[in-house]
C-alpha cells in the first residue's frame, strides 16, 4: 500500500462572493450533468421528445393546410405559419410540463434512497448551493430540449406570419413554466423520502396547473355568470376583465395563445387596449407579463420551501 | 474543563425519541490522535452519538465538542474538521470512481486544479488507483468501503468518524481496512469508529469506550479498561509437588485473595491465583516460591482478552 499524503485543502471562502460560481462551479450541477448526459438515456429522452413533437407538429400541419385552403380557395399562408407555430408551441408546453418534474422529483428522494444524504450534508456545501444545483441541471437539460426544437417551430417562419417577438415570448413562458414545474418536483422531492411519492405528486400538481386549474376556474366563472357583454357598469366590466385575465394567465398554454392573440391583433407584447361596451379603451396588460410574475413568484416561493426543508437538522 | 486535549469530547449527552431514551448522559473523551474504538452491542446508541457529532441530528441535552467547536453553534467549522463514513455505503449511480472523489471534494470546496492530484493520492492510499476509471457500482463491498474512507479523507480532517468500517466485509477486506486505519492514524488523524466485532478494535486501538443502553459503561485506554472492568488478575502455576507449601507461601503475599485447585494433567498439579496487586506482586509471588524451592514449571498470568472484558462488561445490562 501507497503511503501519501493528501494535498491540504485550499481553504478560501472565496465562492460566497461570486455568485457565477453557483452556477460554474457547483459540484452538483457537474455531477449530475454527467451523471445525467452518460449512456444512452439522454439521447433516447431527446429522440423520443422530438419524435412525439414532430409527429405532433405534422398532424398540426395537415389540419391546418385542409382547413385553410378550404376556405374560399384563397390559401392563407400567414395563417398556416402561425398555427402551425401556436400547435407547436402548445404540445412543447405539454411535454415541457411533464417531463421537467421527471428530471426533479428525485432530486432529493433519491439522494436519501441512495444512501448519500447524509454524506452530502456533512459536507461544507451549503444547502441553497445543493437545492439550486439540482434546479439547474435540470433546467440545463430543459433548455437543450426548448433548443431543440427550435428546428421545429422555424418550420412557422417557412410560411411567415411569426415574428421574432412571438418566438421569443414563446421561450420565455415555456421556460417559466418548466422552471415552476421544475421546482415543484424539488419541493416534493425535500419532502418525502421516496421517488415514487414524490412523482406522484409533482405529477398531480402538474396536471392540476395544466388542466385542473382552467377547468375549475372556468367552471366558477361559468356559475357566477360572468359575461363581459352584459355587464351593470362599466366599472363591473373592467373588475370582470382583470379576472378573466387572471384566470387565464394562471394557465400557460392559455397565457401563450393570448399572448400571440395581442400581438398579432394590436402589434403589442407589452399591453394591449380592450374597448369597453361604452366606448372607452383601457389598457390592460399582456397576460405573459403576470403569468411571468406570478410563476416565478410561486417558483421562488417552493425553491425557499426545499431550501428549508434540507436545512433541517433531524430530531 | 481541559477540553483541548481532546478531540471529541461529550458531557452529560442526552438524546431522547420521544420516551425512548437513546443515549444517557454519555461523557465522551476521544484525545487527539487516539484510535478510539467506540464498543456497544447493537442498538447501543453507537450511531446515535455519531449522528449527533456530525451535525445529522439534534441533540436533547447535554454538549458536544468536535475540535474544540460546539456541534450546535457551529456546525460548518465541525462538518470541516470530521470525515465522515456511515454504516452504509452511498452510491450514485452512473459514476466513475475518479469522479466520486472528485465531487465530493468540490463539495469540500477544494479548487478543481487540487483534485485531480488529490484524487490520485487518495485512490493511490487506498490501493484503488487501478479502478479509476470503473464505474463506482462495479466495485466490490471491501473496495466502497475503501474507497468510502478515501472520501473521508478528501478535505483533510482532523478527526475521522467511521460507523462499523468493518462490518458486513470478508476477513481480508476487513483486514485491509484495519490497516487503512492504522495507516491513517499515523498520517496525524484521530480515529473514532464504532463496532460491535471486539476483535477489529483489540489489535489497533489505543482507546475504548464500551458503550450499552446508551450509558457509557467504561473508557479510557485499553489496559485501564482491562483493569476497571477485570479487577481481579488471575495467575496459573503450575508445579511438581509441594502444592501446600507453594499455597502457604502465596498466601503471604498482599493482594492474594484466593487460590484455587485446578484439575491435574500427568504428574503436575495446577492452581489458580486471584490476585488484586501491581505487578511488583506477581514478582514477589514467584520470588516467595523460588526462595522455598518450590518445583514452579510453568508461572503464567491470564490476559483475558477483550472479548471476555466486553462479556462482563455488558452482562446483565442488555435490555
Amino acid at each position: 500500500m501507497t503511503t501519501a499524503t493528501p494535498a491540504s485543502p485550499n481553504r478560501n471562502p472565496s465562492h460566497q462572493r461570486r455568485p457565477l460560481r453557483l452556477v460554474l462551479d457547483n459540484p452538483v450541477v457537474l455531477k449530475e450533468l454527467r451523471g445525467r448526459m452518460r449512456g444512452a438515456r439522454a439521447f433516447i429522452v431527446l429522440t423520443i421528445y422530438l419524435l412525439l413533437l414532430g409527429l405532433f407538429t405534422s398532424l398540426v400541419y395537415v389540419a391546418v393546410a385542409e382547413s385553410s385552403t378550404s376556405a374560399g380557395g384563397q390559401v392563407n399562408i400567414g395563417q398556416i405559419g402561425r398555427t402551425l407555430f401556436a400547435g407547436v408551441v402548445a404540445i412543447e408546453l405539454l411535454l415541457v410540463s411533464f417531463i421537467a418534474p421527471a428530471f426533479t422529483s428525485g432530486a432529493i428522494s433519491g439522494e436519501r434512497e441512495h444512501q448519500t444524504y447524509d454524506l452530502l450534508r456533512t459536507t461544507l456545501l451549503p444547502t441553497h448551493w445543493m437545492v439550486l444545483g439540482k434546479l439547474l441541471s435540470a433546467m440545463l437539460f430543459v433548455l437543450m430540449l426548448l433548443l431543440a426544437a427550435i428546428p421545429l417551430q422555424s418550420i412557422a417562419f417557412f410560411f411567415g406570419g411569426v415574428a421574432i417577438t412571438e418566438v421569443l415570448l414563446a421561450f420565455v413562458i415555456l421556460f417559466v413554466t418548466a422552471m415552476f414545474f421544475c421546482t415543484v418536483g424539488i419541493y416534493f422531492s425535500s419532502r418525502t423520502s421516496r421517488t415514487l411519492s414524490a412523482s406522484v405528486l409533482t405529477y398531480s400538481t402538474a396536471t392540476f396547473f395544466t388542466f385542473g386549474l382552467p377547468i375549475l376556474l372556468g367552471s366558477v366563472m361559468l356559475v357566477f355568470g360572468l359575461s363581459l357583454n352584459d355587464m351593470p357598469s362599466s366599472q363591473a366590466e373592467i373588475i370582470a376583465l382583470v379576472i378573466v385575465g387572471g384566470v387565464l394567465s394562471s394557465n400557460s398554454a392559455a397565457t401563450a395563445l393570448l399572448t400571440q392573440s395581442i400581438l398579432i391583433n394590436q402589434q403589442s407584447a407589452g399591453t394591449y387596449t380592450y374597448t369597453l361596451s361604452n366606448g372607452d379603451t383601457i389598457t390592460l396588460l399582456s397576460p405573459w407579463i403576470p403569468f411571468t410574475l406570478v410563476y416565478l413568484t410561486l417558483t421562488i416561493v417552493f425553491f425557499l420551501l426545499a431550501v428549508r426543508r434540507v436545512k433541517v437538522v433531524e430530531r | 474543563m481541559a477540553s483541548e486535549e481532546y478531540i471529541i469530547h461529550t458531557h452529560g449527552l442526552v438524546k431522547r425519541y420521544g420516551k425512548l431514551t437513546a443515549i444517557n448522559n454519555l461523557s465522551l473523551r476521544v484525545p487527539q490522535g487516539s484510535i478510539y474504538g467506540f464498543i456497544g452491542p447493537n442498538g447501543a446508541g453507537k450511531t446515535t452519538t455519531m449522528r449527533i457529532l456530525t451535525t445529522l441530528i439534534s441533540l436533547t441535552a447535554g454538549e458536544a465538542y468536535v475540535a474544540g467547536y460546539s456541534v450546535l453553534k457551529h456546525q460548518r467549522e465541525v462538518r470541516r474538521a470530521i470525515g465522515y463514513m456511515p454504516d452504509f455505503f452511498g452510491v450514485y449511480d452512473d459514476m466513475k470512481v475518479w469522479e466520486y472523489l472528485d465531487f465530493f471534494a468540490a463539495c469540500y470546496d477544494i479548487p478543481e486544479r487540487e483534485r485531480q492530484p488529490l484524487i490520485n493520492d487518495l485512490l493511490a492510499l487506498v490501493d484503488l488507483a487501478h479502478r479509476r476509471e470503473d464505474m463506482v457500482e462495479k466495485l466490490s463491498r471491501g473496495m466502497k468501503q475503501r474507497l468510502s474512507l478515501a472520501r473521508t479523507l478528501a478535505h483533510d480532517p482532523e478527526v475521522l468518524i467511521l460507523d462499523e468500517p468493518a462490518s458486513g466485509l470478508d476477513p481480508r477486506a476487513r483486514i485491509e481496512i484495519r490497516e487503512l486505519l492504522v495507516e491513517m492514524a499515523q498520517m496525524g488523524k484521530t480515529i473514532f469508529f464504532s463496532s460491535h466485532i471486539l476483535a477489529d478494535v483489540a489489535e489497533i486501538c489505543t482507546h475504548l469506550g464500551i458503550i450499552e443502553s446508551g450509558e457509557m459503561v467504561a473508557q479510557g485506554t485499553v489496559s485501564e479498561i482491562r483493569q476497571q472492568l477485570m479487577p481481579m488478575r488471575e495467575i496459573t502455576i503450575t508445579l511438581l509437588d509441594r502444592v501446600d507449601d507453594a499455597k502457604e507461601a502465596l498466601m503471604t503475599i498482599t493482594g492474594v485473595t484466593d487460590i484455587v485447585d485446578l484439575p491435574n494433567s500427568e504428574k503436575r498439579r495446577r492452581i489458580k491465583v486471584s490476585f488484586s496487586g501491581d505487578d511488583a506482586g506477581v514478582s514477589e509471588m514467584l520470588q516467595a516460591l523460588s526462595s522455598r524451592a518450590i518445583p514452579v514449571v510453568n508461572f503464567a498470568e491470564q490476559t483475558h482478552d477483550l472479548e471476555t472484558v466486553f462479556m462482563r462488561a455488558t452482562k446483565g445490562i442488555v435490555s
